[in-house]
């Protein structure tokens, strides 16, 4: 079952510091690159370009617009309640 | 008896015969065995190889790669761990709605 790559697809990072992260694909940059974010506040994923190797998709799909703002994202995605408590970025409390 | 310098356990010791038949002692450095992958046993890369004292005394950034799991999977397997978590997870949710 090889899900689509397209916008708003929820996928997780294979590589990197942010491995193991939810983030959502907001643009098609070309034929191996996405723009990816978390957003950052929501799963720790900043909003930057990806390979498409680094990324393992979800059978979730989000409707949000091309290049849709993170604010918007994050509304998407916490309506669509995919987020388990871990995925979430604790908050840190400054002291 | 060796001297004092030499009666260290953390030196080999190699028994090499000279042409004049005497046998001389050779002393080596114990070489650190490097960094190792839990799962594929492949070699760790960003991860120094050297005595534990001197690794501790380097800054956490350059002891180990900053990844989950850094210093302890490569790359490789952390990837196929995530991709059958979130295989296994996609099917535990196809069968819910199916």
């Amino acid at each position: 079952m090889a899900y689509l790559l397209g916008v708003g697809r929820v996928c997780v990072k294979t590589a990197g510091r942010e491995a193991g992260r939810k983030c959502v694909i907001v643009k098609v940059i070309d034929k191996n690159y996405r723009l990816v974010t978390g957003p950052p506040e929501l799963t720790g994923v900043r909003r930057r370009k990806c390979n498409i190797k680094h990324l393992e998709p979800l059978p979730y799909v989000l409707d949000i617009g091309e290049d849709a703002s993170d604010e918007e994202v994050a509304k998407k995605l916490l309506e669509a309640n995919i987020l388990s408590e871990q995925d979430l970025v604790k908050k840190q409390v400054k002291p | 008896m060796p001297a004092p310098r030499y009666r260290s356990r953390s030196l080999k010791r190699r028994f090499i015969r000279t042409p004049g038949g005497r046998t001389v002692v050779h002393y080596k450095k114990k070489r650190h065995s490097y960094a190792k992958c839990a799962v594929c046993k492949g070699r760790l890369n960003a991860v120094p190889t050297g005595p534990r004292v001197e690794i501790r005394k380097l800054p956490k950034s350059m002891r180990r790669p900053n990844r989950p799991y850094g210093g302890y999977l490569c790359p490789k397997c952390l990837r196929e761990k995530i991709k059958s978590e979130v295989i296994s997870e996609g099917l535990h949710i196809l069968e819910i709605q199916s």
